[in-house]
């Protein structure tokens, strides 16, 4: 995972009503790990963000990642395996009942993937909605409402509903409902996902604003034509080794580990002696023995080959010397074609790690 | 949450449309039973309560006034009529037969043969019979002044009629002098199966019982009493199925709401909020179903045979059960609103 700065954040203006010290982020060693297929999975390990009000903050990786499962934890819907999640000052972790509920309606605005707009609402009335659920008045929420969709660009689609607008105007209701109770941090999942290029561009620079408004924006995409707006760029994919290095030897002694099930991935690994077992987690804590690797034979070719992380915890079944590649140089010297390479994997069954 | 219960319902139309007339029609039919129930109940106090009496005396061996054949001397009227507290004392005489109805149909019509000008019911249009031969029917019998009864092989005038004197759900009743009573069941003796008193006797011959008129009123309706508890049974089941129905269309609506429910949980909205949405979802089809029912109960009444009489409390009856079956219903699928997961939002 890697956190860049990309430039300073240019806050052209500032929202008075925002409060900056409100829109701090800042999380600490976050670990989510969740079952699948029974086998535990920790899409994000010991994260680490700061985050301020006015930044865009762009969360990006390939699907699976943990994009939308950190994007859950900063939104107080999942709760974490560890590590600790501060906005304001608020430590989000921890919140239970009526705070984690407040939480939810005032410190975060959330905007959904798919929209999720109620289709038998209005615009107006999507947008009122977080409103009058917490017993604002009908008119006053009517009134908030008109006026977040004037600012959205959509006053003259406040009676239509989502079925009657375009998914662009539909993604800019979603937005100004995440914006009813005024949050100072605006949550996006993939935001520009389901719009054409047309739609993009207003929406893009919707949320550019609300974070020159003050705000901090925090969005999961893979959609490139974000970057350019963004303030700060997270990578969720483990980075690639694409240059080449020096191979690495290292000798094991029986039982001791080359590299754990959810370890980034950098470099393919060669037997040289002795034999390495490749073992999976199961969700219940037991281990389940993948394949024994004997001399000659390789493993752990797909995470650095496709930005994953290990899908299995390498460790010597006897006292063993391996050498580790980068992918460029391992393609370099293995004789057959990518195919042949996964081929490999399969027919080691389920060594792909 | 007004505004999200209403619009879904308007979003939903056509199942709403469906649950209100399916929870109509099981709200209607619990009306009409309702009604049928309570018309067995006020026929009795009607019939009773047209004697004018204040005691009924029977023999200690008899159930009632109206559901005993046991005949007795009519003298014993004249040792009550000499006990305290009575200011007048008739003897009567109760037989059950049956005569021609409209088409040839045999109906049984219950009789009561009394004193000309002494306690018992009046005719409420035409006059009293004053001589042998003259009868007051039920309009239940479909007969009018001045057409004729044959009782017995005895030819009677109708003299006058009365209105929702009925018995034994809905059987109607005539008044004729007690010797023609006598006539047709005891050959011309002169017997009599109760004594009716005006004035509350303060005791009773030896070998005879005074029942008050509630006491009375009792012993006619005991022979109802497994219809009108089977009524009340089925009303109890009619009104489980209203809340099934109820509750399976709020069921479905949540499973079709799951992403609503999580997105609308991940935005803060309280759990008591889903909750209220969904009662009022389920309230509102139940009230609108309860004026389904009233408008069904209303236009079938009259025309079903038995005498359903369904009072303004029960009208009003139906709105607060309607109003508790919606909640109840709602109740089936809260534990799946709140159960949804927020995260379920971000898909």
């Amino acid at each position: 995972m890697t956190d860049q700065q990309v430039g300073s954040t240019e806050t052209t203006t500032t929202d008075p009503a925002v409060d900056a010290s409100a829109a701090r982020l800042e999380v600490r060693d976050l670990t989510i790990e969740y079952s699948s297929g029974g086998y535990t999975v920790r899409p994000i390990d010991k994260f680490q963000l700061d985050a301020s009000g006015g930044e865009l903050v762009l969360l990006l990786g390939a699907s699976g990642c943990g994009k939308t499962t950190l994007l859950s934890v900063l939104a107080g819907i999942l709760t974490p395996t560890a590590g600790s999640v501060r906005v304001g000052a608020t430590q989000v972790i921890g919140l239970s009942g009526a705070a984690l509920t407040e939480y939810r309606r005032k410190r975060v605005g959330i905007v959904f993937q798919a929209f999720n707009l109620l289709p038998s609402l209005t615009a107006s009335e999507n947008v009122q909605i977080p409103l009058r659920g917490t017993g604002v008045h009908a008119r006053v929420a009517r009134e908030r409402a008109l006026a977040l969709l004037d600012r959205v660009g959509l006053a003259e689609r406040v009676e239509h509903r989502p079925g009657d607008l375009s998914g662009g105007q539909q993604q800019r209701v979603a937005i100004a409902r995440a914006l009813a109770h005024d949050p100072p941090v605006i949550l996006a999942d993939e935001p520009t996902a389901h719009l054409d290029y047309l739609q993009v561009d207003s929406v893009i620079r919707l949320l550019r604003s609300l974070a020159d408004g003050g705000r901090l924006v925090v969005v999961a995409t893979h959609d490139d034509r974000l970057v350019p707006l963004a303030d700060r760029l997270v990578n969720l994919t483990p980075r690639r080794e694409t240059e080449s290095r020096p191979p690495e030897t290292s000798d094991l002694a029986a039982g001791q580990v080359l590299f754990e099930q959810g370890d980034a991935g950098e470099l393919v690994y060669v037997v040289n002696s002795g034999t390495i077992d490749l073992v999976r987690t199961r969700e219940d804590g037991t281990e389940e023995l993948l394949v024994t690797v004997a001399p000659n034979g390789y493993f752990g070719e797909l995470a650095p080959m496709f930005g994953l992380q290990r899908a299995a915890t390498a460790r010597a079944g006897s006292a063993a010397q391996v050498t580790g590649y980068t992918m460029r140089d391992f393609r370099a010297h293995h004789s057959g074609s990518v195919g042949d390479l996964l081929r490999g994997a399969v027919d080691a069954t389920e060594g792909d790690v | 949450m007004w505004l999200i219960s209403l619009r879904d319902l308007e979003w939903r139309r056509r199942r709403f449309v469906i649950a209100v007339v399916a929870t109509g029609l099981v709200f209607g039919i619990t009306l009409l039973l309702s009604g049928m129930s309570s018309g067995f109940s006020n026929e009795v106090d009607r019939t009773v309560a047209s004697f004018g009496a204040d005691g009924w005396v029977v023999p200690k061996t008899a159930s009632g006034p109206f559901t005993t054949s046991a005949a007795f001397p009519s003298s014993v009227a004249n040792d009550v009529a000499q006990i305290s507290g009575v200011h007048e004392a008739s003897p009567m005489v109760l037989t059950r037969v049956t005569v021609p109805g409209s088409g040839g149909t045999p109906t049984d019509l219950v009789v009561f043969g009394t004193v000309i000008h002494g306690v018992g019911p009046r005719a409420t249009t035409g006059r009293d019979p004053r001589r042998s031969g003259e009868i007051v029917t039920d309009t239940k019998l479909g007969r009018d002044v001045g057409q004729t009864v044959t009782i017995g092989g005895k030819r009677f005038t109708v003299v006058g009629t009365s209105d929702g004197r009925t018995v034994f759900a809905g059987e109607p009743t005539a008044v004729i002098p007690i010797q023609d009573a006598r006539a047709i069941s005891f050959a011309d003796q002169p017997l009599a199966t109760a004594v009716v008193t005006h004035g509350a006797p303060q005791g009773a011959p030896a070998g005879y019982r005074v029942l008050t008129t509630t006491q009375a009123a009792a012993d006619l309706r005991r022979p109802l009493k497994s219809a009108t508890g089977t009524i009340s049974f089925l009303n109890v089941l009619l009104w489980i199925i209203a809340a099934g129905i109820i509750g399976s269309i709020v069921y479905l609506t949540v499973i079709e709401r799951t992403r609503d429910f999580a997105v609308l949980k991940a935005t803060g909205i309280a759990s008591g909020a889903l909750f209220l949405s969904l009662a009022i979802e389920a309230v509102v089809i139940a009230l609108a179903a309860a004026i389904v029912a009233t408008v069904i109960a209303v236009g079938l009444h009259s025309a079903l045979p038995m005498r359903v009489e369904i009072s303004t409390t029960s009208y009003g009856a139906l709105a607060i059960i309607a109003v508790v079956v919606g909640i109840l219903a709602s109740l089936v699928g809260l534990r799946r609103a709140i159960g949804v997961d927020p995260a379920l939002a971000f898909g």
